[in-house]
């Protein structure tokens, strides 16, 4: 069955050629919904443009018709961030997926939406640090999630994606260094050091626009390159792993241990989140089991440099206990360890370890919380979750520099089953209600999330928000709905 | 939202609705990737998504999303529905990136999927209805006539083969009717390594092209035929060169599903599958082979996706082709569980031919990389449309299959 207006279909194909644009609802049913509780959605139209001009005269088309534009790369992300809330154009940016440049000199790489984190990371793996021909060391590496190597890096970067390196250099968004950008109304626009030169090394010291398209959820433009700093791989790595017998005392070991700025990562998962897979329906842990494990990434340029680090995690763990804090030993299999140290992993960005035999269903409250939060939080988050029949199957993530970090908990649930669906939703929406006060921040908000954002945030900021938002996009065609503003 | 099965009409599809609604939609269907302290692979092997581009077509979850939206009564049935379910070559790549619990169920689910399709009105391939329209009655998806099957064997040969023997070789439709220099190269090299075998005048097509285009009521007859055949034949084992034969033989006949087709069939017991490369390897690690010469040439291996996939023989054909004096093999970029298909699979090839060729010459392309002469592989169906594809393309590499490079060159010890 075919969807859409003929006139608009005819108007499409002629910009990205008939065999990339489809009406058919058999090509658009894959678009209409994700992991997530998301209402399915029927697009109207799916394009896939290859060009930065075939993106800008969509657009034009789009915004003179009116017709809301979806951008979507591979509809990962968690939050029914690419359901169509009113229909539209999905615009499929996968045929976007050349990798431009990658400067092994002033290390940085360029890349298109479609790019996807298998193929660059395979490319920054086979390309060596490098000064004048003169190679230092072997491979590059990127902030790897845990997402399907499938995804989008681009996509990841500008909605504030978490990788591997986020302890040591902070969110992807903080490795971008330059873009290029669709406006809506069709114009093409490049931020940073590329709108100077064909150098695409930073958005420093110029005024940061790149802020109005990143964290925006696609509701401000298309990002057609962006420019990423990428970092030598370290030949030297290990896995350290501690556990406590409370949200409390892991987070004072973490943050002590975050005090040195000393690893890639530190990570603490509730014993629900340590189960593969989570425990679903809840059912209680073991009395005798720590409520939480932790492990840290550290890394080195020498067997002297992971001793060392190594030494002074002993000493934070030596004197967190001297206080009185419980720590518990143990230690991680091998598995878990590769997983940690082997990324972006097609086993790992499964989502087996979520979800095994329980209805397809995933969904989070994925949050930025200050640390001092987390055990408060944790708590209260615990308590809604059990009440709800769900596992508190929660991840605490520092970034760097102990300021803040990850809060969320990994919800799997029974697709089949309204009442499954129900309570998953409710427990979700009920724990971003509980943090707001503390701080924490919804990442890449579901529109449930965005409205308890809306309802609590200054007023100045809400309007400005809305201001930007109707100068870039006047006629509300990117995205829609998603923001809750307009 | 809930994910509601609210078309019980689709009685197949509804029965394995329980592992559809495992798919998380994550997408790791839609790339090949695997890293590691030694591996670092990226590439797309998706044969259908390379080609006709959307979500709807890459890799399992296009596919498992349609299943629901139909299972849901959130999409109608349409010539769309059938054109996404029938470009798929089966290939089984996708199952192999996924690691959730509707895993092992993906190929079935297509087969399902293409079940309910055919009681649609809906456009299946004019091709796979033309086949499908003759192979009840002529056993073959060629429509060539049943008694012309044998027509490949040598008469002498023919009048020397015994009425009873341990190994039944079962050489296909496509080797029977269509490469029949690799049949008579099979029976050839069977006879030089004294193999107690015979060749039967009524084996039947083994239903590979039913099952995998998922008409499993016409499929019914051609299972229970040749299961007939090894006790017929006082035979133990089958023994075949096709990929394709094997894998419906070795697996559709003999397993539980998602694997095989037992809860429809009945399995097949008491009975070996052996692919020719098996019993090659075999006789190779016990020294009963000699080679009476050599095969000076670069050689990359194509892994038929039903050979290598679907029952998971990836090191077999490469130990025998290693054991061959003089020759060199290489390898592709995407090999074994990483292969890209020939894209004949899934029938494909009878429907849509022009697509099942473009797919060839994207392999043939990536085979002239490797700087080989000739490319191999271990099916009949793979060759014809590699070879095809390199006459196509006018591609300076040559294609053998596995028993033909050996056949010249040994003898029993
Ligand atoms: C199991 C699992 C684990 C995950 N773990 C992580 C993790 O560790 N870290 C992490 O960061 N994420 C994680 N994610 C979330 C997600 O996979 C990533 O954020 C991912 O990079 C999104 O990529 P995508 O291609 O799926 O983007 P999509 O979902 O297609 O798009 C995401 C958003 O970006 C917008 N968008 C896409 N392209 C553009 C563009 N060119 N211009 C403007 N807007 C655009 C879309 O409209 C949408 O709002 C995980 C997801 C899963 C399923
Ligand atoms: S079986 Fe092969 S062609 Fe079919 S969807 Fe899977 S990967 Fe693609
Ligand atoms: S089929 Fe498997 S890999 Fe593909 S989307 Fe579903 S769960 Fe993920």
């Amino acid at each position: 069955m075919a969807r859409g207006n003929k006139e608009i279909l005819a108007n499409l194909e002629q910009i990205v050629g008939p065999e990339y644009v489809s009406n058919e609802e058999a090509d658009l049913q894959p678009y209409t919904w994700d992991m997530t509780w998301a209402e399915p959605r029927m697009p109207d139209y799916v394009v896939m443009p290859k060009t930065v001009t075939e993106v800008q005269r969509v657009l034009r088309l789009a915004n003179h018709r009116k017709i809301p534009v979806i951008p979507y790369c591979n509809g990962t992300n968690i939050g029914g961030l690419c359901v169509p809330e009113e229909g539209g154009i999905i615009m499929d940016l996968k045929k976007m997926d050349r990798i431009l440049k990658i400067d092994p000199e002033t290390c940085y790489a360029v890349i298109e939406p479609g790019v996807s984190h298998a193929a660059f990371s395979a490319a920054l793996k086979a390309t060596n640090p490098q000064w004048k021909g003169e190679e230092f060391s072997k491979g590059f590496e990127f902030g790897w999630g845990v997402h399907p190597p499938s995804a989008s890096v681009l996509a990841m970067a500008i909605n504030h994606g978490i990788g591997h390196l986020n302890g040591r250099l902070g969110i992807n968004s903080q490795l971008m260094s330059s873009m290029e950008v669709v406006l809506p109304t069709g114009e093409v626009a490049k931020i940073g050091s590329c709108a100077y030169s064909d150098s695409w090394h930073s958005f420093l010291p110029l005024p940061r626009m790149d802020g109005l398209f990143t964290g925006w959820l696609g509701t401000t433009g298309i990002v057609t390159k962006l420019g990423v700093w990428i970092f030598p791989i370290r030949p030297y790595k290990d896995v350290l792993t501690i556990a406590a017998a409370s949200a409390e005392d892991i987070t004072k070991y973490m943050v002590r241990w975050r005090h040195y700025s000393l690893c890639d990562e530190v990570t603490a998962v509730s014993w629900w989140l340590a189960q593969i897979p989570i425990v679903f329906p809840y059912s209680p842990k073991p009395a005798d089991a720590p409520e939480f494990f932790s492990y840290t990434v550290i890394s080195g340029w020498s067997q002297e440099e992971l001793d060392y680090k190594r030494k002074m995690w002993k000493e934070v763990v030596a004197k967190e206990r001297a206080k009185g804090t419980k720590l518990i030993d143990f230690e991680y299999p091998p598995e878990a360890k590769k997983g940690r140290t082997e990324l972006p992993s097609r086993i790992v960005g499964s989502t087996k370890n979520y979800s095994k035999s329980c209805g397809g269903g995933i969904a989070w409250p994925g949050t930025f919380a200050p640390c001092k939060s987390w055990p408060i939080l944790y708590e209260k988050w615990k308590e809604i979750y059990i009440r709800h029949g769900l596992s508190p199957a929660t991840r605490f993530t520092d970034y760097q520099g102990a300021h803040y970090g990850m809060l969320r908990c990994m919800t799997p649930f029974n697709k089949r089953d309204p009442a499954s669906v129900q309570a998953a939703r409710d427990a979700m929406v009920e724990c971003v209600r509980a943090g707001l006060p503390e701080g924490m921040l919804p990442y890449k908000p579901p529109v449930e999330y965005q409205n308890e954002l809306n309802a609590v945030a200054d007023a100045g900021y809400l309007y400005l928000m809305t201001k930007i938002k109707d100068m870039l996009d006047p006629n509300n065609i990117m995205n829609p709905g998603k923001l809750g503003i307009r | 939202m809930s994910h509601l099965l609210k078309n019980k009409e689709l009685k197949e599809l509804a029965k394995i609705y329980d592992w559809v609604s495992m798919c998380t939609h994550c997408g790791n269907c839609k790339y090949g990737y695997e890293y590691g302290p030694t591996s670092n692979f990226a590439a797309m092997l998706c044969v259908q998504g390379d080609k006709f581009n959307f979500d709807s077509y890459r890799g399992s979850r296009g596919k498992v999303s349609l299943a629901r939206s139909l299972l849901h009564n959130r999409i109608g049935w349409s010539d769309k529905v059938a054109h996404v379910l029938f470009t798929c070559t089966s290939c089984g790549a996708c199952q192999q990136m996924c690691e959730t619990d509707i895993k092992p169920w993906i190929l079935r689910m297509f087969e399902t999927l293409r079940y309910e399709a055919w009681k649609q009105n809906v456009a299946i391939p004019e091709n796979i209805k033309a086949w499908s329209s003759t192979i009840g009655t002529l056993y073959n998806p060629y429509k060539e006539p049943h008694e012309k099957r044998l027509d490949w064997l040598p008469s002498d040969v023919k009048a020397s083969l015994p009425k009873k023997a341990e190994y039944i070789y079962f050489a296909g439709c496509t080797a029977s009717y269509r490469r029949k220099q690799l049949a008579r190269a099979t029976v050839s090299l069977l006879k030089k390594l004294k193999v107690d075998f015979t060749v039967v005048a009524d084996e039947w097509c083994c239903a590979s092209p039913l099952l995998r285009t998922g008409q499993y009521d016409l499929a019914a007859k051609f299972v229970e035929h040749n299961k007939a055949l090894p006790e017929k034949y006082g035979a133990s084992a089958f023994i075949t060169t096709c990929s394709g034969c094997y894998r419906t033989l070795g697996r559709d006949y003999t397993m539980d599903a998602p694997e095989g087709y037992a809860d429809k069939y009945g399995k097949m017991t008491g009975v070996k599958v052996l692919h020719t490369t098996h019993l090659l390897e075999e006789m190779l690690n016990k020294g009963e082979i000699e080679f009476t010469g050599s095969f000076n040439k670069k050689v990359t291996y194509h892994d038929p996706c039903h050979l290598g996939r679907h029952a998971e023989v990836y090191e077999t054909p490469r130990n025998v082709l290693k054991a061959v004096p003089g020759l060199q093999l290489v390898e592709m970029y995407r090999n074994r569980k990483f292969s890209f298909c020939c894209g004949a699979g899934g029938g494909v090839r009878g429907g849509f031919a022009d697509y099942s060729l473009e797919t060839a010459g994207k392999r043939v392309k990536e085979a002239e990389a490797t700087g080989a002469e000739l490319v191999t592989s271990a099916c009949p169906f793979c060759y014809t449309n590699l070879a095809d594809a390199i006459e196509l393309n006018k591609s300076p590499l040559k294609m053998e299959d596995i028993v033909e490079i050996i056949e010249p060159i040994v003898k029993r010890k």
